[in-house]
């Protein structure tokens, strides 16, 4: 088993770390491009909104990152040390509303849906912890 | 990193698009569009050379897009990269956003 872990502060300028480390381990273990920019963006999302909405703004060691390249894809590990909030509980937007009736809202976690298997989440302690997988 | 460059030609203003448009360069990324359409009345969006994109990019691109319509202006996506046309086709984007395979000129 070879897991690679990352912790992130509460800070949008870790944002080109993040993507450094999610391109290092998609060379290490020869994934796809296409694998890599679904991880860099299902964790970005995940981070942003912890940071902008979960009150982890200038907190330090405010996100964990582990991943891990397992026989049936890549399992992903996102944790963070913000308000309790459960992503999966977040209805889906309307995505034939008109442009005028599109809510800011949502639109990430829809597509970390769309590209992740397997999403679960719980609250341990101080921390939300959520594992999901991208299949390979 | 997001890089932007803008020209004008046959009446269109062209921002070119390329890097990354993720949540540290969208502000950028929407500040540039809406400057391009607040001056032109047609704008076109080269996204050929964008590597990565995420809902924070993709509602920098729909600001500009009310921006235009609210101002009646011309706003168009064009040549969507591969990872663009994914997040863009997720996101459910052409329905409510002009999305061309060619530069209009």
């Amino acid at each position: 088993m070879s897991g690679s872990e990352f912790t992130f502060d509460g800070d949008l300028g870790e944002l080109e770390r993040l993507a450094e480390e999610v391109e290092w381990f998609c060379e290490e273990h020869g994934l796809s491009s296409d694998v890599e920019f679904d991880l860099n963006l299902a964790l970005e999302e995940l981070f942003v909104n912890a940071v902008r909405h979960g009150g982890c703004a200038g907190m330090k060691d405010a996100a964990r990152v582990r991943l891990e390249r397992t026989d049936d894809g890549v399992h992903v590990e996102f944790s963070d040390r913000g308000r309790e909030f459960d992503p999966a509980a977040v209805p889906a937007p309307d995505l034939e509303a008109s442009m005028a009736e599109r809510k800011a809202g949502g639109l990430g976690l829809h597509l970390v849906r769309n590209m992740m298997h397997d999403f679960a989440y719980r609250r341990a302690g101080e921390w939300n912890h959520m594992v999901m997988r991208r299949p390979v | 990193m997001i890089q932007l460059t803008q020209e004008v030609r046959a009446g269109w203003c062209l921002v070119a698009v390329r890097g990354r448009a993720d949540s540290a360069a969208a502000d950028e990324l929407e500040s540039a569009l809406r400057s391009a359409v607040e001056q032109h009345p047609k704008v076109a969006a080269d996204f050929s050379a964008l590597d990565y994109i995420s809902s924070a990019g993709l509602r920098a691109v729909l600001q500009a897009a009310r921006a235009a319509q609210e101002r009646q202006a011309e706003f168009a996506v064009c040549r969507l990269s591969a990872p663009a046309r994914k997040v863009f086709d997720m996101s459910g984007m052409h329905h409510i956003l002009r999305i061309e395979a060619e530069l209009p000129c």
